[in-house]
Order: C-alpha cells, then structure tokens, then sequence
C-alpha cells in the first residue's frame, strides 16, 4: 500500500480532495460525540461527563491495533509510507501543559472548534481566532525560544531516525504487550468513566454502566488486542526469508562503464563492507550510516535491509550530495554491478559511497540465514549474534 | 409540531463515535500516511494572514518562512475544510446548529468569549511548539505509539485538571 507520503505527494491536488475527505468523516466523527459543544467537552475537567475519554481511547484502541494488522500482514511498510515525528521531551511537555490549560480555559481544541463553529458557536469562532493569533505568536517568537523547540530529544533511535521513540521500547515492553496493557488501561477507563458520570448524576450519567454493550464492547477489544500476539513479526519473516532472489544481469552493463572502471585508482574506493560489520553498525543504529538499495522498487518491496531506502541509480549522485556527512552504503543483489555503480560514482567525484561485500546475497547468507541451516559449525557466541541480527532485520514495520 | 422539530436530538453512543473516529484515524494512515490533523491548518492561515499584513518579513521569518508564499496550499488547510462541512451536515441533521455563545446560566458573555481567546491563543502557540494538537499529537502520535505523543497527551490532561477549578464559574 502507498501513501501520498509515501509518494512525496501530499502537495498534490489529489492529496487535497482526500484530506478533504478524510476531513468530513473527521468531522462527522466529532460532531457525533458531541464534541461541538464545549461545555460537554469541558465536562471531563470537572467530572460531570466523561465523552472525551470515552471517544479519544476508543478511537485509539481501534486505530493503534488497526495499524499493526496493516503493518504485519505487509499491507504497509511503516518505514517508508507513514510519517513519524520524534520525541521531544521537554517541548511536548511544556506545549502538552500549556495546551491543557488553553484547553480547559476555552473548552476547545482545534479540530473541534471547526465543529462547534460549524454548529453556530460564537466562543469556537473567538476560540479560532485566538489559535490564529497564538500561531502568529509563535512565529514571531520564535527565533527566541527555538532551543525549546528542540529541546530533550530522545536518547532513543528507531528505525534508523535518531530520537524517533516508540513507546513501547521506552517502556522495555513488546509491542504485543504494550497493546494489550493499553486496551486493558482504556476498558478500566471507560468503566471508571460511566462509575463516575452515575455518581454524579444518577439520573441520565452513566449510561452504559454494567450495560450489555459496554460489556462486548469491551470483550471485543480485549480480544482484538489479545490475538495480535498471533500476528508476531516472526509469523512474517518466514515468509519473507526464503524469496530467492534472481542476480542481477551482468550483459546491462555497457562495456564503456568496464573500461571507466579500471581508470579509476584503487586508493579513492573506500574498502567494502562486511555484512557482519554493517548488521552490527544497524544494530547500534549508527547515525552517521545511510544504507541504499539501488535494486528495483518491486524487489525492495519484497525484501530489503532494514532501514534501507531504494533510491534508483540516476538518484544516486544528488543523494550522495545532500547526505554528503554521512557514509552511504550501497547494495544491489551481487557484487559486480554494485562495485560498477561505486566506481562511477567515484569518477564523478562522489567519494562518500562504499558498497556491501557480496551484495544481499551474501548479507542473507552470512547474517540472516538461521544457525540450524548452516552447514558449517557455529560457536554460542556467534549463534547468538545472529539471533539478534534475525530478530532486528526481520522484523517488518517494529 | 413546532417545538418538536427544534429539539435537537440527543448525541448518540460515544463509544461508536469513538469507532468511527478511530476508523477514520485509520483511514488517513493509510491513505495520506500522516494520521488526522488541526492546528497545522489553523497555524497555515495564520502565516497567511500575517503575510497580507506585513509580506517580505512573514516570508523571511524563521518559521513561517519555510511554507512559501503559498502557506494555504497544504493538505491540512483541506483536512481543515473538511472538518468544518463534516460538523455542519452532521449537526444539520441532528438539528444542534444553535447560534450564540455557550456558556452558564449566570456567567456572563463577555468572561466566557475572553476566555474562549484566551485559550485560544494559548492552545494555538502550544500546539505550534508540540508540533501538534490533540488531534496530530495525542490521536494520531499515539497511534503510532510515538512516545513523546503520549508524553503530550498526559501533559495536556495534567495542565487540564490542574487549571480546571479557576475557570468553573464559566459553566456555573
């Protein structure tokens, strides 16, 4: 599946009719709530009606699991397709306080502002303009407080994106486990919620208290939540690992690019690196690594080193450019065309580049292959080194 | 008959509001791949706005800058837009639309529309420096299982609470 991110097409006029789109539901959604009112919205600040909990843990004990099918299953690859933003502790701290209390002080927020506007509120219209107004604020304020802006970045590094942290690994939890805590969390709040709404109104609160539905409601989730322990990424990379892959074809090289190979001199390529080197240095998520796969997009999307990005060959030299900081390791299916790439990349003066000894064929085989397939004997030491190797490239979207 | 067709309905089951959101939240992963957003187009109309008034120093400033001159052309102005025809056909229907200010029996219009700014502006600077709402942040970050999203989540219910006993008299 692709995303207008994905595609580096949100911009467009058709990403525009979708938002619009996706933007109406979002709406409806809120509106259904009841969130066009601000004094049912403010109701969770004083415990008299509990909707925003209720509507904000359901959406998300339906989205978060809903993501991870599409993710396990490979309908979407997280790395490529989704945008993720990173952790700042301290500015989301400060702005997560300072937005509670403008929340609580106007009784809105933005996206339901629009819905109460929408329902003819003067206040959301007044809200509104305040948002504007702070926005405007910020904007002028912030060549000052840009240092918050940035401020407490993770230590955490995923994905190959240094400060991008998932909560679960934050946590020292599986995403499993991390899942099934958070449901079990938002069932505990939706009982508590429809407990506090009776005490407090006994009349009308508390609707769904001990009703049927809150009671299969909640199973269902538990069980949705449950059964993704199922979906383990190691159900997946099964399936991904025996995909043999086709070498590439030598005759798609021009001869013109055999003779500008030798001329260049063996002292400006940089040495090849071992696979054994690159999983290590993917494993400690070394920043200064960018890995490309110069493959067809078909074949990457079938399998590619984790943290990879496919750039095609003609990409590769404006990439090199912009990423010139960093080393970029390049790797086709096998050693010969990769090396031809690397040459010509260093005729152009491109000298940031290396290549993966023996391309992916030779990383599948000497990093990814399971110990019990191997025919050679493997010490403890090195078994285990190739478990956490297996663990880390194989699992898809974590 | 008359009285009866302006009783707005009663809102429905909040959980199944809150599956059609969570659905919707879904929806724009897989379609967009950025999740549900608000404050970003709010802030876009502000750059806007501030553009009109003062053009060369909105364009060179360090942060609104970097959107161009063309600030409105963005997919959450859109997603905005949508939102806003979402809320009216869904409270058209339900005959909510009520034009006026909401607020308590005794407080006064005024103290409710200050604070409604107020907080406004507040939310709108804050949500410029978490890089999000509760709808990019605390909904869409958290699905992802961001860490700093649910750091933002937790701080908005704890700046919430915390706040909340000053500004009751607007709802008394």
């Amino acid at each position: 599946m692709t995303t207008f991110y994905g595609l580096k097409a949100l911009d467009s006029g058709e990403a525009f009719f979708a938002s619009l789109v996706i933007g109406f539901f979002f709406g409806l959604a809120l509106e259904r709530a009841g969130f066009g009112s601000s004094r049912k919205i403010s109701g969770i600040f004083y415990f008299t009606d509990m909707a925003v909990l209720k509507v904000m843990f359901t959406a998300l004990v339906v989205a978060m699991p809903g993501l991870v099918i599409f993710s396990r299953i490979g309908l979407l690859d997280i790395t490529t397709q989704i945008h993720t933003i990173k952790t700042y502790y301290g500015a989301y701290a400060i702005g997560g306080l300072i937005f509670g209390v403008g929340f609580v002080i106007s009784g809105w927020c933005p996206g339901t502002a629009m819905v109460g506007l929408a329902s003819g509120k003067l206040d959301a219209l007044v809200f509104l303009i305040g948002a504007v107004l702070g926005s405007i604020l910020f904007n002028e304020l912030f060549p000052v407080i840009e240092p918050l802006y940035t401020w407490g970045q993770s230590t955490q590094a995923s994905l190959n994106e240094p400060g991008l942290a998932f909560i679960y690994k934050s946590l020292g939890m599986s995403q499993n486990s991390f899942l099934l805590l958070f449901t079990a969390m938002a069932i505990l709040c939706f009982w508590g919620a429809e407990y506090i709404e009776r005490a407090k109104n006994p009349v009308q609160g508390g609707a769904y208290f001990n009703s049927p539905f809150l009671k299969s409601f909640c199973l269902l989730l538990i069980v949705v939540a449950a059964a993704l322990f199922l979906l383990s990424p190691q159900n997946l990379e099964t399936r991904v690992y025996p995909i043999i892959l086709e070498p590439e074809a030598t005759e798609n090289t021009p001869s013109n690019m055999q003779e500008s190979r030798e001329s260049v001199s063996a002292s400006q390529a940089r040495a090849p690196m071992g696979p054994e080197e690159l999983a290590n240095r993917l494993l400690e998520r070394d920043p200064k690594l960018t890995v490309v796969d110069i493959r067809p997009g078909p074949e990457y999307k079938a399998f590619h080193i984790r943290g990879a990005l496919n750039v095609a060959v003609p990409d590769l030299p404006a990439f090199m450019g912009k990423n010139g900081e960093s080393l970029i390791v390049i790797y086709s299916n096998d050693e010969t065309y990769q090396a031809q790439i690397r040459d010509d990349l260093l005729k152009m003066g491109v000298t940031n580049g290396t290549i993966l000894t023996d391309g992916l064929t030779g990383f599948q085989e000497r990093c990814l292959k399971p110990v019990s397939l191997r025919s050679e004997p493997v010490s403890t030491e090195s078994a285990n080194r190739i478990r956490s190797w297996r663990d880390y490239f194989l699992s898809p979207g974590s | 008959m008359e009285s009866k067709t302006a009783t707005p309905k009663p809102y429905g089951n909040p959980y199944l509001a809150g599956v059609l959101l969570g659905l919707t939240l879904l929806a724009a992963f897989l379609v967009l791949g950025t999740g549900l957003g608000a404050s970003g187009g709010i802030a876009r109309f502000g750059a806007f706005l501030e553009a009109i008034a003062a053009r060369s120093h909105t364009l060179s400033s360090a942060y609104f800058g970097k959107w161009g001159e063309h600030p409105l052309s963005y997919y959450l102005v859109f997603m905005l837009a949508g939102v806003f025809l979402g809320g009216l056909f869904s409270s058209v229907l339900s005959r909510r639309v009520q034009f006026g200010i909401e607020k308590g029996k005794t407080a006064s219009g005024t103290l409710r529309l200050s604070l409604a700014l107020t907080g406004g502006i507040l939310a709108g600077f804050a949500a410029r420096l978490a890089q999000g709402c509760t709808s990019g942040q605390a909904l869409s970050g958290s699905t992802l299982m961001l860490t700093g999203s649910l750091v933002f989540m937790a701080c908005l219910f704890a700046g919430g609470y915390m706040a909340a006993y000053f500004v009751r008299r607007q709802w008394n």
